[in-house]
């Protein structure tokens, strides 16, 4: 054999190895169920294709946890993980169902909105494939997604997207975004299938409001806040200053612009009688000037370059050596979903929403994320799920 | 950290230099330049080493859609030009246009244009129209340097142009920024600054032949070739991108890489002469090969770069800049991020620095206008240079890369002057937004 064909060889064995090793590892994360504990405040599991029948078998159909009290009332859906790289939102939504307990009206949570998202990698951006929160019995092991579904279950991609219904053009990417593809359609590509379930879902169960949790830059203006269409605003602005006053960390309340289409706070808005809600919490991981992309970094919000950007006043967000901990932005959004509830309770007392035994912020940043999940090895019989 | 990525960067340095001594392809020094970087940073567990392979072949996918497109794409072109179609087309243009030189150029201006605006890739304008408009262009007497030239910016351009822009599309989906009131902030410098280097490029005639002389020295044609034959597939191709923007909720999403197959197949089936495809397709793959090991590599790069916390510290480096600094050298950044990371580069720079500049009073709609008419002039530049080597390929050139880069140097001026004026009067500027709107 000449040395050209021996380097060739080589160099073939060691690339199907390398494959192989990371073949193996791309299906353990796109196969790694989540256990959920459901808490004793869930009273109903169901799955997304019940609204939409084109997602069943999909990699896309997902859980839905309903918490309905004993007294009639309004009811919420909390939508987390629409973005599988901004974990904070499903921490916050397992957060709800393994603690809360409704008094009045109904809860219901969609914990991985985009679930082909979540077995999805973000290939060039050096993302960790797991992220582990310590806990009390051990930790809870989480896969970190992409923003975009993936074209496993979605594939080919347009060469430009055009919106439903609005025509507007938008990047060919979003056509696997669930926070563009509202308010989706029932034989549509399948993330606007998901957004379709979900409108289904609010038309349907008469759903008074919508959350959309987030996570987002510290570079973007639209973080730290709650993202509001004009008939959700006097919700928001009340919810946001009341926070802000009463629970000690800072909140403002961004319009949703009226020309950008497909997102959830501006098209549930629209194509709905829900008031939509997007609410956004800073992850410097999410930032591109930031140090390698690790585990540590997502959960602790640590980083030196942005440290220094923040001296030089480039953030839109206050930040120190302590970072911005995921105890901080789990809390944050446990806070501002709560108050929002309690706000429109105020407003509406027949439509009500009560909601005991859910943290606030000061409860998190004291106990940790992990102190309010639960040992899936003792969950009692028919309240283990996975996703 | 800074210290431990300041040397992990001063490896990979080292690793390309070393490879590049030992005159290895630009391919394998950045693949030596990856690996290296993995290893160092492997040290430090960013990332650990268990996850370095991952990192590697997971980076290979990032540009995945442009290596099917690409693909696809050639496979087409070859097909058209081996049936005799792009000698047919060329021959027809000479006819028509060859003592109408000034209108024969603009129209093979706005031939070369409309793929790109229609995809968003400079790309696809190359793969499909670059070949018969180059050799259009050399009888109408211009050199092959600056045949390449006007395929390098015009094609460029075309990705810049609306309806799709995918810088400024990313940038737009990473800022939050609507994708709309695009038109005339690019269509209006695109136009200017497509006529102007059509002009500059082409205006000399440097080789004067008689009409008759040139058509003899043309290649034949067969005879059974006609324009319906040529013109059918790219009818096809561009019919099945036209009618998925007209009828995009009922008309089924095929993908650039399947609209090229299909009108691949529709040249094959209208060929007057018998074309072996399997043969055409392997020797095209092997053309495009370099190309491709390019593209693969560029994403694997880019994510140990990431990985490594290196990306994090060059992008921190351009938002830190002072702002008058920051002008001056957007010059060099824009185009140098994307000849590294091609599209990559508007999500890593392009994204904080919109954020930045819109968080200081400009308009940030019309500066990512400004910023995608400098991103495309990165297309030319190592280490991906990927429309520069594919006007190479399609212009024929067989003179250095260098000097063919060498004669775009004033168009290139000009576009980066009128890139950088827009994003400092963007605010001034803004005007044009409203009206596209």
């Amino acid at each position: 054999m000449s040395r050209n064909s021996m380097i060739k060889t080589v160099s073939v064995i060691i690339f199907a190895v390398l494959t192989t090793w990371s073949g193996i590892q791309f299906y353990q994360h796109r196969h790694y169920q989540l256990p959920i504990v459901a808490g004793p405040g869930v009273t109903k599991v169901v799955k997304l294709s019940d609204y939409c029948a084109g997602l069943k078998g999909t990699m896309a159909d997902t859980h839905v946890f309903f918490l309905q009290g004993k007294e009639e009332g309004g009811k919420i859906l909390i939508i987390a993980n629409t973005h599988s790289n901004e974990p904070v939102a499903i921490l916050s939504a397992l957060v709800m169902i393994e603690n809360a307990r409704v008094e009045k009206g109904t809860v219901i949570i969609i914990p991985q909105f985009n679930n082909s998202g979540s077995r999805n990698t973000k290939p060039g951006d050096g993302y960790p494939l797991f992220f582990d929160v310590p806990t009390g019995w051990g930790s809870k092991k989480f896969r970190m997604g992409n923003r975009n579904a993936s074209p496993l279950d979605q594939w080919p991609d347009p060469d430009v997207y055009v919106h439903y219904p609005e025509r507007q053009l938008l990047s060919y990417l979003d056509v696997r975004n669930t926070n563009r593809t509202w308010p989706g359609r029932s034989d549509g590509p399948l993330m606007e299938k998901v957004t379709y379930a979900a409108m289904q879902l609010l038309r349907e169960e008469h759903v008074d409001l919508a959350i959309d949790i987030h996570g987002a830059e510290t570079m973007f203006p639209v973080t730290n806040c709650i993202v509001a269409p004009d008939k959700s605003m006097r919700i928001a602005t009340i919810a946001s200053m009341t926070v802000t006053a009463m629970e000690g960390f800072e909140n403002h309340v961004e319009p949703s612009p009226k020309g950008f289409r497909g997102l959830s706070h501006r098209e549930i808005g629209d194509y709905s009688d829900t008031l939509p809600f997007l609410l956004e919490a800073p992850t410097p991981f999410l930032d591109q000037p930031t140090g390698p992309k690790t585990v540590d970094l997502l959960l602790k919000g640590k980083d030196p370059f942005i440290l220094s950007l923040s001296k030089q006043k480039k953030l839109f967000v206050p930040y120190d050596k302590s970072g911005w901990p995921m105890e901080k932005r789990v809390g944050q959004h446990c806070s501002v979903v709560l108050e929002i509830m309690h706000q429109y309770s105020m407003k509406n007392p027949d439509r009500a929403i009560l909601v005991s035994n859910a943290p606030h912020y000061a409860d998190l940043v004291k106990n940790g994320v992990g102190h309010y999940f639960h040992n899936p090895n003792e969950a009692k019989k028919g309240s283990l799920y996975f996703n | 950290m800074v210290l431990h990525i300041g040397i992990i960067l001063a490896i990979m340095i080292l690793a390309y230099a070393w490879a590049g001594w030992k005159k290895l392809s630009v391919e394998l020094c950045m693949l030596a330049s990856a690996v290296a970087g993995g290893l160092a940073g492997a040290f430090i567990k960013t990332p650990p080493i268990g996850a370095l392979a991952r990192h590697l072949i997971e980076g290979t996918f990032t540009y995945l859609d442009v290596i099917l497109v690409f693909t696809t794409a050639t496979i087409f072109i070859a097909i058209v030009a081996e049936s005799g179609g792009v000698n047919y087309v060329v021959r027809g243009i000479i006819k028509a246009f060859y003592r109408k030189r000034i209108i024969a150029l603009l129209l093979l201006m706005v031939v070369i244009l409309i793929p790109g605006a229609l995809t968003g890739a400079g790309s696809v304008s190359i793969l499909t129209v670059g070949a018969p408009s180059a050799l259009a262009l050399g009888y109408l007497g211009i050199s092959k340097k600056k045949v390449t030239a006007i395929l390098f910016i015009i094609a460029g351009l075309s990705a810049a142009a609306p309806p799709v822009n995918i810088w400024a599309m990313i940038v737009s989906a990473g800022t939050a920024i609507p994708y709309v009131g695009f038109e005339l902030p690019l269509g209006i410098p695109v136009i200017v600054l497509g006529t102007f280097s059509m002009l500059v490029l082409g205006w000399k005639r440097e080789e004067k032949k008689e009409l008759e002389e040139i058509l003899k020295e043309m290649p034949e044609v067969p005879d059974k070739m006609t324009w319906w034959r040529v013109l059918l597939p790219f009818l096809v191709f561009f019919g099945l991108i036209i009618v998925a923007r007209i009828r995009p909720f009922s008309f089924p999403i095929l993908g650039l890489p399947l609209e090229f197959t299909i009108a691949g197949i529709i040249a094959l089936l209208v060929s007057p002469k018998k074309i072996n495809i399997l043969i055409l397709s392997r020797d095209t793959v092997k053309l495009l090969l370099p190309l491709l090991a390019t593209m693969a590599v560029v994403g694997s790069l880019q994510q140990i770069m990431t990985a490594t916390g290196v990306r994090g510290m060059i992008s921190y480096a351009v938002i830190s800049m002072p702002l008058i600094l920051l002008y001056f050298l957007l010059i060099i950044i824009i185009p140098f991020s994307e000849g590294i990371l091609t599209y990559g580069g508007a999500a890593i720079i392009g994204i904080p620095l919109v954020w930045m500049l819109d968080s200081i009073g400009l308009h940030a709609t019309v500066v990512i206008a400004g910023l995608s008419l400098l991103w495309p002039l990165g297309d030319g530049l190592p280490p991906t240079a990927l429309i520069g080597r594919l006007s190479v390929m399609m212009a024929d050139y067989k003179g250095s890369y260098w000097s063919f880069l060498k004669a775009t140097w004033i168009p290139w001026i000009v576009i980066t002057i009128v890139g950088i004026l827009m994003i400092i009067f963007s605010a001034k500027l803004a005007f044009l937004v409203r009206w596209s709107m």
